[in-house]
C-alpha cells in the first residue's frame, strides 16, 4: 500500500529524513518510535503528501504521490484517515458534525451546506461513534468534552472516512493512562475488525510493544530499526533514544527515566536492559 | 539570560514606549493647533447653541423642547424610519454577499487552502489575489456612503435604491476587512484535519472555517447593521431615501421640534437594535 524507495523528506532546504526504504502492506499495525524532533511526524504526514519528497520514489496505493494534483490528491487523502496530535476538532460543532466531517468527500455540497445527512450516513456515523463509545455524546459540543473523549471523536471522524489506512500522530501522548489504554484498545480493535492498516507515532514503548506487530525506530534522520517488537534489542533502543543532537544529556536521562516508568508499568523490557540503558545515558 | 538582562527586558519603561508616547503627543498637539481647536471658543459660543436649541419664542415649533408630536407627522416619520431600516436590511444582505467571498480571497490562510503549493508561482498568484482583494475592499470602504450615494443617484436617480447600493458597497468593503481578520485568526488545526479527509475547498470552508468564525461573523454583521441604520438615516440628506430626508428638511426649515422628534426616533431605534443584537450575539458563542 505504501512504498518508499530511497526517499529524502524535508521542508524547503532542510532534510529531516534520509534514504527511507519502507513498505507497509494492508492490515499491518505499525508503531513509530523515536525522540521528539526525530522525524516521526514528518514521516507520518508525508503519507498524506504534506511534506516535500526531495528525492526517491514515494508510492501510496500504487500512485506516485509527487505527481498527484488536486483531485487525485483529494482521492488519495480520502482513503487515509489521520488522527492529529491536538485532535484538531471544530470545538464549536457537535460531536456528530465533527464525525460527519470525515464523510465530506461523499456528501454532496448542497447537503453539506445545510448539514443535512441521509439515513445511511447517520447510521454509519452512529456505528463509528459506537466503536469508540461516544454515541451518547453525539449532540454535545466538542468544547464540553475531556481530552480522552475528544481523541475518540477524532478517531470516529477518521473512521467515518472508511479509510484503508489510519495514521495516528501520538494518539495517546496527552492522555491519562486509563484513557490512553482505552484509545489504544480502540485502535487495536479497528485494526482487527475493519482490517485497517494503522500507523501510529508512539512515545510509550510499552504501548508499542503491546499493540504493534511492527515497530519503526527513527534516529539520526533515518530509520534505525524496522521489525517485530521482540526483535528490538538494547543496542537499537540505545541508538534510538541516545544518539541525538537535539537533546541534552539531562534530557536523555529524563527520557530514560520516563521510559523506565512506563516500562515497569507494562514490563515490556527486562530490568537488566533498563539498567544498561540508564548506565549508557549516565 | 542573566537576572540583570531579565530585569531590563521585563521593565515597563522602554525606549519604544517612551518614544511612542512622545510621537502621539506631538502629533496631537500639532493637529490641535493646525485645526484651530480652541476650548475658550466653545465656552464663548455655548450660549448660541442654547438659544438655537431654545428657538424663537415667537415662532411655534422652533424649539427643540418639547419635541413636536402631531400624530400625522409622527406616522410619516415612523414610516420613514421603517424604510430606513428596510434599506439597511437589503444593504446588509447585499454587502454580506459581496464581503463573504471577497473576505476569503483577502485571507492569506484561506488562500493557502484554495491554492496550495510552496513554489514561486502559486505564492505569486496567492499574493496577487490577496493584494487585489484588499485593494478593492479598501476602495469600497474609503469612499464614504454619501459619496457613493451621489454617484448612484447620478446613475439611477433619487430614492432609496441609490442609498441601498451606496450602503452595500461601503459596508461590503468594511465587512471584507473585518471578516478577513476573523478568517486569519482561526485555529489552523481543524482546517488541516478537514483537508486531510480529502474534502474539497467549499467543504473545508463550511466545516472548518465557518464554524470557527461564526461568532465573529455574527458580531460584525450585527454591528454593521446598526451602523447601516445610522448611515441610512443620513443618506436622505442627499435624496437617497430614508428618514434623513425629513431630518434635513426640518433642520433647514428651523422646525426644531420636529428635528428632535426625528432624532429621538433614530436614537430609540438604534437602542432597540443594539439590545436585540446583544441577545443574538449571546446565542452565538
Amino acid at each position: 500500500m505504501i512504498r518508499l524507495k530511497a526517499v529524502n523528506l524535508g521542508y524547503q532546504d532542510d532534510t529531516v529524513l534520509r534514504n527511507v526504504n519502507l513498505s507497509i502492506s494492508k492490515g499491518e499495525f505499525v508503531g513509530i518510535i523515536g525522540l521528539s524532533g526525530a522525524g516521526k511526524s514528518t514521516l507520518l504526514t508525508s503519507i498524506i503528501a504534506n511534506v516535500a519528497v526531495q528525492e526517491g520514489e514515494y508510492q501510496v496505493f500504487g500512485d506516485d504521490i509527487t505527481t498527484l494534483k488536486r483531485k487525485g490528491l483529494r482521492d488519495m487523502r480520502s482513503r487515509i484517515g489521520f488522527i492529529f496530535q491536538g485532535y484538531n476538532l471544530v470545538n464549536r460543532l457537535s460531536v456528530l458534525h465533527n464525525v460527519m466531517s470525515g464523510m465530506l468527500k461523499t456528501i454532496p455540497l448542497q447537503r453539506s451546506l445545510i448539514k443535512f445527512y441521509s439515513k445511511s450516513e447517520l447510521a454509519k456515523a452512529y456505528e463509528y461513534m459506537q466503536v469508540v463509545g461516544i454515541e451518547d455524546l453525539a449532540m454535545k459540543r466538542c468544547d464540553e468534552l475531556s481530552g480522552g473523549q475528544r481523541q475518540r471523536v477524532a478517531i470516529a471522524r477518521a473512521l467515518a472516512q472508511e479509510p484503508e489506512v489510519l495514521l495516528a500522530d501520538e494518539p495517546v501522548a496527552a492522555l491519562d493512562p486509563k484513557s490512553a489504554t482505552l484509545v489504544m484498545d480502540i485502535l487495536g480493535r479497528i485494526n482487527s475488525r475493519y482490517k485497517v492498516t494503522i500507523i501510529a507515532n508512539l512515545h510509550h514503548l510499552d504501548f508499542a510493544n503491546k499493540y504493534c506487530r511492527r515497530i519503526l525506530g527513527i534516529a539520526d534522520g533515518a530509520i534505525a530499526f524496522d521489525g517485530q517488537p521482540r526483535e528490538m534489542t538494547k543496542t537499537v533502543l540505545n541508538r534510538i533514544y541516545r544518539n541525538t543532537t537535539t537533546f541534552s544529556d539531562e534530557e536523555r536521562v529524563d527520557h530514560l527515566q520516563m521510559l523506565r516508568k512506563t516500562a515497569c508499568a507494562g514490563t515490556p523490557m527486562g530490568g537488566g536492559e533498563l539498567e544498561t540503558l540508564s548506565e549508557a545515558a549516565a | 539570560m542573566d537576572l540583570n538582562r531579565l530585569r531590563k527586558e521585563a521593565s515597563p519603561f522602554k525606549i519604544q514606549t517612551g518614544s511612542a508616547l512622545v510621537v502621539v503627543t506631538v502629533l496631537f498637539a500639532m493637529s490641535w493647533r493646525n485645526t484651530e481647536m480652541s476650548l475658550p471658543e466653545l465656552f464663548q459660543g455655548w450660549h448660541h447653541m442654547q438659544s438655537y436649541m431654545a428657538g424663537n419664542p415667537d415662532i411655534a415649533g422652533s424649539s427643540f423642547f418639547p419635541p413636536s408630536f402631531i400624530a400625522r407627522d409622527f406616522t410619516v416619520y415612523l414610516r420613514a424610519m421603517f424604510e430606513t431600516i428596510e434599506m439597511a436590511v437589503v444593504a446588509l444582505v447585499l454587502s454580506v454577499l459581496l464581503a463573504f467571498p471577497l473576505s476569503l480571497l483577502a485571507s492569506r490562510n484561506i488562500l493557502k487552502v484554495l491554492l496550495p503549493g510552496r513554489t514561486g508561482i502559486p505564492r505569486f498568484v496567492r499574493r496577487s489575489i490577496y493584494v487585489s482583494a484588499m485593494l478593492l475592499a479598501n476602495v469600497f470602504r474609503s469612499i464614504n456612503e454619501i459619496v457613493w450615494a451621489l454617484l448612484f443617484i447620478s446613475a439611477i436617480g433619487l430614492g432609496p435604491m441609490a442609498g441601498i447600493l451606496a450602503l452595500a458597497i461601503h459596508t461590503g468593503g468594511v465587512l471584507t476587512k473585518l471578516l478577513a481578520e476573523g478568517n486569519e485568526a482561526i485555529d489552523p488545526g481543524p482546517v488541516e484535519a478537514i483537508i486531510a479527509t480529502g474534502a474539497s475547498f467549499p467543504k473545508v470552508i463550511l466545516y472548518a472555517v465557518l464554524p470557527q468564525t461564526m461568532p465573529h461573523f455574527v458580531s460584525m454583521v450585527l454591528y454593521r447593521f446598526e451602523s447601516d441604520v445610522r448611515s441610512a438615516s443620513i443618506l436622505g440628506f442627499v435624496g437617497a431615501g430614508g428618514i434623513g430626508f425629513y431630518l434635513f428638511d426640518k433642520i433647514r426649515a428651523f422646525e426644531n421640534g420636529d428635528v428632535s422628534t426625528i432624532i429621538l426616533i433614530i436614537v430609540a431605534t438604534v437602542w432597540c437594535i443594539d439590545k436585540a443584537s446583544a441577545v443574538i450575539r449571546r446565542k452565538y458563542i
